[in-house]
């Protein structure tokens, strides 16, 4: 119903190009996330799908028609904005009726699409008030009950959270959720925060310079990133680089005046690399305190020396270096206070471990 | 604000300079009103602060109805209707054309579009003393000349640079996403300023209103060279009233007529003062 | 549907920009044109280069008018300056009453300069405005008679002007001082200043854009004055009080003279670009800082 065929598309503001070329094709009822640092050309990417800005080149496809040319009203989609772009004039059931009004739906229709959606979203007792006096979290729901309205083929979500504070961004994350699982409409949504990410999308694009660096699923980004970028973006905290020497076919990290060489899954590519400097990159979570495991494979211990320790609750980050760079490692929270006096040993499990070449951030594979 | 110390001089100078320039600001008007009710036997025997012994309208109904202007002496009745019939027009028409251009500048611009805005405002610079003379031919050539619809388009053509300013200025402060918000919900050009824009413009469509009446009715170049006899507005009515002293000048009743032309424009000030300035301020001081 | 969509902005702005282009720029040429010409009753395009420009600086009236703006508009800005910012100063310091006073204080600039003209005009009446108000007070030889006096009645335009003019550029500053940051008093009030102090080394720098954007105003405003010398004292007594936009008038309008009344407009353009130009092109340097 509501698949959405990205081609080639590319935008550019006279001399600089902010889109170089994306290609996505998304699926009915998908979730896709862009995300990526700013400037990236996301917001860019959403604007050309909505039609608000015309791209260079390239085409859109929904549902096998294509959308170029055509104004944004006769796109079918919706979008909900970052400052929610709630008409301050109009009261709720106006601003979510608006779309309607504009489309010359009959009056009594109207009155039962506001009440439908109102009530969906919780909003039905503030129908009569205007967005002035409606709290940030309403304000948000009302603006998602605009688009919702309109039954479009796709929505379209710009950082729809990112006024909120932390408690309530959680809840309405949770909405998002439900409402996609319970209407099964495409979306597209851009953020900045990878939590965001990884929680609500079927698949995430990474993006960067206008480039997509990475399509995939959650899953895929977070442990299998085709690139040093998409893998020190995605997670927090943010996965460990280590410059390191392969030597006798293998990566090799000095700590506390040891060398230890780490077996890799990658190590049949490492080889290839020998003599060189490659990048380690390892997440947090795979530095621990001693625990019981039940494979040996892709097990090592060091000895570190931590420098911060940062007691964070349920876990607890402790900060050291291997090879000269910042290594942080999770730890119990008795592990970390018994890792605060002197050398401590830790448990490296290389299993999920990753490897870039040092000259382009490619992946070694 | 709250926590600034004064200066200490002692409050009472504060005040008490304050209270002096209060005076030195009402004392013209207050001259104009004593003078303005006192008759011309009590003018020449006191003087400018006395309060008048027994006031009188006569004055005022000579200045309205029966004071010579010139070789005409109606009074300043009908010149009043002039400016009254130059003003409404002029103000309506700038006011309604700055504001639209005032959303396009805003919001839909386009190459080039804010050089014309530089352009326009750049206009509202210039002497009026370099268009005087091409104007005049232009409403001639309209057959305009000496009209009170050649002073409407005169008054509007040189009102919009100022009228667009303060709209474009106010309308900037509109989120652009609730334009893209409006174009996502079907509206097109004209009902994204009718349904979104409009409802929210009050205090602008105020101030501009304000500002043009105020710069209008008070006008005085473009009144003395494009109106003829009977098409002049108020303000060349008194002037002509009060450099005409036929059998002897009559003080009272040039206050009087003074008054009558200031009182609109004072009115809308007492009543709608704050709005003025707004105006005053708009696009005067850099922030 | 599409293209209309697109072209309609343009279409909107379309009459103003005519408007613009032809009665503004295009009517600042024909004049400059005609300030070439032989033109005296009518148009006569008859190009005659810069001979009117000759006529007009030769001319004593002319002479006499640069001169008075020279005058009027040194003083006329001066006073107004010091006067608006004394007040607004003073205004600032949390006075009760202050919405009234300041409603006060602006009032003068609601009302036609005609009839601030003619309000001076009385008050200042030779033999029974302000001079026989004093004699009634005591001052038996007090005179004031500038009015018909040649050298004092540009004076006389002066005193009204800024009656006029004073509570708005007030307004400016009280505004501009109103934003002004309250960390950076209390910062200097720790550094040891006094008020005094604090005002003159830390909030007026602060005013500066403000003085200029006032300067530039009241210039502006000087420059263009007509209304106020033509009630007050309609250039006289004679010419002694003519400032250019009325001999631009009188040339242009009453005696026939266009070639030289259009000259005179042009030399008042050049007047304002001289003062504009550079504060445009200070203000474009600054905000590409």
């Amino acid at each position: 119903m509501g698949a959405l065929n990205i081609k080639d598309v590319t935008k550019s503001f006279g001399e600089t190009d902010v889109l170089k070329g994306i290609n996505i094709d998304i699926a009915d009822g998908e979730f896709l996330i862009l995300v990526g640092p700013s400037g990236c050309g996301k917001s860019t990417l959403m604007n050309i799908i909505a039609g608000l800005e015309h791209e260079t080149s390239g085409d859109l496809d929904l549902e096998g028609e294509s959308l170029s040319g055509r104004s944004p009203r006769d796109r079918d989609i919706a979008m909900v904005f970052q400052s929610y772009a709630l008409y301050p004039t109009m009261n709720v059931a106006r601003n979510i009726s608006f779309g309607l009004e504009m489309r010359k739906v009959a009056k009594t229709e109207r009155e039962k699409i506001v009440k439908e959606v109102s009530e969906l979203l919780q909003i039905d007792h503030l129908l009569d008030r205007k967005p002035s006096q409606l709290s940030g979290g309403q304000r948000q729901r009302v603006a998602m009950g605009r688009a919702l309205a309109r039954s479009p083929k796709v929505f379209l979500f710009d950082e729809p959270l990112s006024n909120l504070d932390a408690k309530l961004r959680v809840e309405m994350r949770t909405e998002i959720k439900k409402l996609h699982k319970r209407l099964g409409t495409t979306i597209v949504y851009v953020t900045h925060d990878q939590i965001e990410a990884m929680t609500l999308a079927n698949r995430i694009a990474v993006m960067k310079d206008g480039i997509i660096q990475q399509l995939g699923t959650p899953d895929e980004i977070y442990n299998d990133p085709a690139n040093q970028f998409v893998a020190g973006f995605m997670g927090s905290p943010p996965m460990n680089f280590i410059t390191a020497p392969v030597v006798d076919g293998q990566v090799v990290v000095d700590s506390e005046g040891q060398s230890f060489a780490l077996s890799l899954p990658c190590d049949d590519s490492i080889r290839e690399h020998a003599g060189e400097q490659v990048i380690l990159g390892l997440r947090p979570e795979m530095i621990t305190e001693r625990k019981p495991v039940t494979e040996e494979t892709w097990i090592h211990h060091l000895p570190m020396r931590f420098e911060v320790i940062e007691p964070m609750g349920a876990d607890t980050m402790a900060t050291g270096a291997w090879n000269g760079c910042d290594v942080h490692a999770r730890l119990s929270p008795r592990a970390g206070k018994a890792a605060a006096d002197g050398v401590f040993e830790v448990q490296v499990n290389t299993a999920l471990a990753v490897a870039f070449d040092p000259n382009n951030g490619e992946r070694i594979r | 604000m709250t926590s600034r110390a004064p200066i200490n001089w002692g409050r009472w100078f504060i005040y008490a300079t304050l209270l002096l320039f209060l005076l030195v600001y009402l004392t013209p008007l207050y001259v104009m009103l004593t003078t303005s009710f006192k008759d011309i036997e009590e003018i020449r025997s006191g003087n400018l602060m006395a309060l008048p012994d027994s006031p009188t309208l006569a004055a005022w109904v000579k200045a309205w109805s029966s004071a010579c202007t010139g070789s005409e002496c109606e009074g300043l009745a009908p010149f009043f209707w002039n400016s009254v019939n130059i003003v409404v027009p002029a103000v309506i028409i700038s006011t309604i054309i700055g504001a639209l251009n005032g959303y396009v500048l805003a919001k839909w611009r386009f190459r080039g579009s804010d050089l014309l805005f530089g352009a326009l405002l750049f206009g509202c610079f210039i002497p009026f003393q370099v268009i005087l003379l091409p104007m005049a031919r232009l409403l001639a050539t309209l057959g305009l000349a000496n009209t009170v619809s050649g002073l409407v388009l005169v008054h509007v053509i040189y009102g919009l640079a100022f009228t667009t300013l303060f709209f474009r200025n106010f309308y900037v402060s509109v989120p652009d996403e609730l334009v893209k918000a409006a174009q996502l919900d079907g509206a097109g050009f004209f009902s994204i300023f009718r349904h979104v824009f409009l409802p929210l413009s009050l205090p602008i469509f105020t101030v501009t209103l304000i500002w043009q009446f105020t710069q209008i009715w008070n006008d005085f170049l473009f009144g003395v060279v494009y109106s003829g006899s009977g098409t002049q507005p108020i303000t060349v009515a008194l002037n002509n009233l009060v450099n005409t002293s036929v059998g002897g000048k009559e003080y009272n009743v040039d206050m009087a007529a003074a008054l009558i032309a200031a009182l609109p424009t004072l009115l809308v000030y007492v009543v709608a003062g704050k709005y003025f300035i707004r105006g005053l301020t708009a696009g005067s001081v850099k922030g | 549907m599409n293209w209309l969509e697109k072209m309609l902005p343009k279409l909107v702005l379309a009459p103003t920009t005519v408007a613009m282009i032809v009665c503004m720029y295009g009517f600042m040429i024909w004049t400059g044109a005609l300030s070439m010409t032989r033109s005296r009753m009518l148009p006569q395009w008859e190009f005659v280069g810069f001979d009117q420009y000759v006529r007009l600086f030769q001319n004593p009236r002319w002479e006499v008018a640069l001169n008075n703006l020279w005058i009027f508009g040194f003083l006329f800005i001066a006073i107004s300056l010091v006067l608006g910012l004394v007040l607004a100063i003073l205004l600032d310091q949390k006075i009760r009453g202050e919405g009234f006073i300041r409603t006060v204080y602006l009032y003068p600039m609601a009302i036609s300069f005609i009839v601030t003209g003619t309000a001076w005009k009385w008050i200042m009446n030779p033999g029974l405005g302000l001079e026989k108000l004093m004699r009634d007070f005591g001052f038996e030889t007090f005179e004031f008679r500038w009015l018909v006096d040649q050298e004092m009645a540009i004076y006389t335009i002066v005193i009204a002007a800024v009656w006029q003019s004073s509570g708005f550029v007030m307004a400016m500053f009280l505004a501009g001082l109103r934003g002004v940051d309250d960390s950076l008093i209390k910062a200097s009030q720790i550094d040891g200043a006094s008020a005094w102090q604090a005002y003159w080394h830390v909030i007026l720098p602060i005013l500066r854009p403000v003085f200029f954007s006032a300067v530039m105003i009241l210039a502006h405003i000087a420059i263009k004055s007509f209304d106020l010398v033509q009630a007050l004292t309609a250039g006289g007594p004679g010419y002694a009080s003519d400032l250019p936009a009325n001999f631009m008038y009188t040339y242009a309008f009453n005696r026939a003279q266009m070639g030289v009344g259009a000259a005179s407009a042009v030399i008042m353009l050049f007047g304002v670009l001289a003062i504009l130009v550079p504060y445009l092109y200070s203000e474009l340097r600054s905000q590409r800082k």
